[in-house]
């Protein structure tokens, strides 16, 4: 494993009722860098992220942070280090953003400190269940990141979101990947090319394609991953996937 | 939302005054200057009967509800469920077992102090049971203890039944293990009382080492372990800690309904959700709502005394009800 790896993943296989949810996955991802996660659905792009953040055991292979195993640091020691946001957060009791990003905090007392610096100071002692959803992916990325972890995993953190908000969110983590390692699940595959430094494509469990946007987007095998034909559409600087059909052997 | 010390001084002076209240409530009315006679002087049969009798059950029946009020915040917090009680992984099932045992089986020993040890190592053994068999069976999660839970209550009741069946010779004795099972404060001496208040306040301040867990346990699993909490070792050590609690409100209050799961909620709407707050102003709802049921039911059927959990049965149904219609109209259905 290459020593300025901040996060590895070594031969990773996870199967459930017979079926490989992850099947030979190795990562090694450095110490800045804003990767995006991408894939077809069942791809096993949430799996990869719960094993990543110790959520999940793989079966097999391991999981390296900062070179040590993950599995080898006590769950205080990875909450500092590894900042998670899951797919899904609904809490079960209706909570202030505030208190939200206390919980997350050793010292109380940082959290309103914390809120400023986002911009939510506004937003602190409102209950969760009256947020927008701009506003809890908002809340929910400054509650994670309120210790700086090294690195942070954020599975679909725009799903929920409007084209603007989600716009917004998706730039803000393709900025902190300037200074951290920043992974993030996503579906949307144009946001995924055009905003961050490397993708990695999943398909099937395995890593199918691995590299810089510019690298990747002309691969005709993304077509296959997907199972459809993708026409791209030059608009300077970048250039766009359009969905045009579905490759034969998934047409109805 | 951090209530102010103005709330918490309004709270307590409400218990002080539900305090006196059950005081001065019985089959004979007690005036308030009685009661402070009897605190002076005892000079007379019936301030005598207030000091020795009356205050002490008055006061028990605080700590008490203060035990349940406590035990069902860290229930509902662990299993994340508003309707979760306390008696929730066999508790009431293990403490009803244990004092049929003590009431029905000859064992030679005061029944005063048999009855209450029984009760607690029912109630706290069988959730030591449910824990064991849930781990057994590899479901040590909240979902998995909760089925155990379910499957040892049936069992415990079963063997009780049978108990009762094959040991019960007279009437009396059936009546004696119903009416404790229906829940009643037993009176307990000054020194008996001083030791009540005592593991009350223990329990209340071994239940705040778990506020910060039982608040992330409330974000859900995945973001409780990635903020930081061990839920894995978190959920065993808060039921463990959460029966005891209920365990010794059980020796002392046999199974009162309904307090375990009301209190909470009242404590809920007035602190806001954090754990921190939660569980002491659960302690204090629960001590305001046991010590003016004990009075109700003191004083309802003079000369007699309608069991304790009857009387929040009966107002504990309604509430229960409609919390579950607000639960019914907040989630679409899903109760």
């Amino acid at each position: 494993m290459n020593d300025a790896a901040m996060l590895g993943a070594a031969h990773l296989h996870l199967s459930r009722q017979g079926r490989a949810l992850l099947d030979d996955v190795s990562l090694e991802l450095p110490r800045r860098g804003a990767v995006a996660l991408v894939g077809p659905n069942g791809a096993g792009k949430s799996t990869l992220m719960q094993v990543l953040a110790g959520q999940l055991a793989p079966d097999s292979g391991g999981v390296t942070l900062q070179g040590r195993p993950l599995k080898a640091l006590d769950v205080r020691a990875r909450a500092q280090r590894l900042g998670y946001m899951p797919q899904r957060f609904e809490p079960h009791w209706d909570v202030t953003l505030l208190d939200l990003v206390q919980m997350r905090l050793a010292d109380p007392a940082r959290a309103a400190q914390v809120l400023a610096e986002a911009d939510l100071q506004a937003l602190g002692e409102r209950r969760w269940s009256t947020l927008s959803g701009g506003e809890r992916a908002r809340g929910m990325l400054a509650a994670v990141l309120a210790t700086d972890p090294p690195v942070l995993l954020a599975d679909e953190p725009g799903a929920a979101l409007d084209v603007q908000h989600r716009l917004a969110l998706v730039q803000a983590l393709a900025r902190r990947g300037r200074e951290r390692l920043v992974v993030v699940v996503m579906h949307d595959l144009d946001l995924a090319f055009e905003c961050f430094d490397r993708v990695v494509v999943l398909h099937a469990g395995r890593v199918a394609m691995d590299g810089a946007p510019a690298d990747l987007l002309h691969a005709p095998q993304l077509d296959a991953v997907f199972g459809v034909h993708f026409e791209r559409i030059a608009v300077a600087p970048n250039t766009l996937l359009r969905a045009r059909s579905l490759t034969s052997k998934d047409k109805p | 939302m951090n209530p102010s010390g103005k709330m918490w001084c309004l709270a307590l002076g409400a218990l002080a005054l539900a305090v006196v209240l059950g005081i001065c409530a019985g089959h004979q009315w007690a005036a308030p200057a009685e009661i402070w006679q009897a605190i002076t002087e005892r000079d007379t049969l019936r301030s005598r009967l207030l000091w020795e009798w009356r205050m002490p059950r008055v006061l028990a029946a605080a700590c008490v509800g203060a035990l349940l009020g406590l035990s069902g915040a860290v229930f509902q917090g662990v299993f994340r469920n508003p309707l979760a009680e306390p008696y929730l992984l066999g508790a009431s099932g293990g403490a009803a077992l244990g004092a049929t045992i003590a009431l029905l089986v000859p064992l030679g020993l005061p029944q005063s102090w048999l009855l209450p040890l029984m009760a607690f190592a029912g109630a706290w053994g069988a959730t030591i049971l449910v824990l064991g068999v849930a781990r057994v069976a590899g479901a040590l999660d909240a979902s998995g203890m909760l089925l155990a839970g379910v499957a040892m209550a049936a069992m415990l009741g079963a063997i009780r039944s049978f108990l009762m069946l094959a040991l019960s010779d007279e009437t009396v004795s059936l009546q004696v293990v119903m009416s404790w099972v229906l829940g009643g404060i037993q009176t307990p001496t000054w020194s008996g009382l001083g030791w009540l208040a005592l593991i009350t306040l223990a329990c209340l301040a071994a239940t705040q080492t778990l506020a910060r867990g039982l608040d992330l346990l409330g974000l859900g699993d995945a973001t409780a372990q990635s903020f930081g909490l061990d839920v894995a070792r978190f959920v065993p050590r808060a039921v463990l800690l959460g029966s005891l609690v209920v365990a010794a409100a059980v020796a002392y209050g046999g199974l009162v309904a309904f307090v375990g799961l009301a209190a909470p909620h009242i404590a809920r709407w007035w602190v806001g959700p954090r754990h921190r707050w939660v569980l002491p102003a659960s302690a204090l709802a629960g001590a305001l709502v046991v010590t003016v049921a004990d009075a109700i039911a003191r004083s309802v059927l003079p000369p007699a005394e309608v069991p304790l959990g009857l009387i929040t049965a009966v107002a504990g149904g309604p509430f229960f009800i409609v919390l579950l219609a607000r639960r019914l109209r907040a989630y679409g259905g899903r109760a």
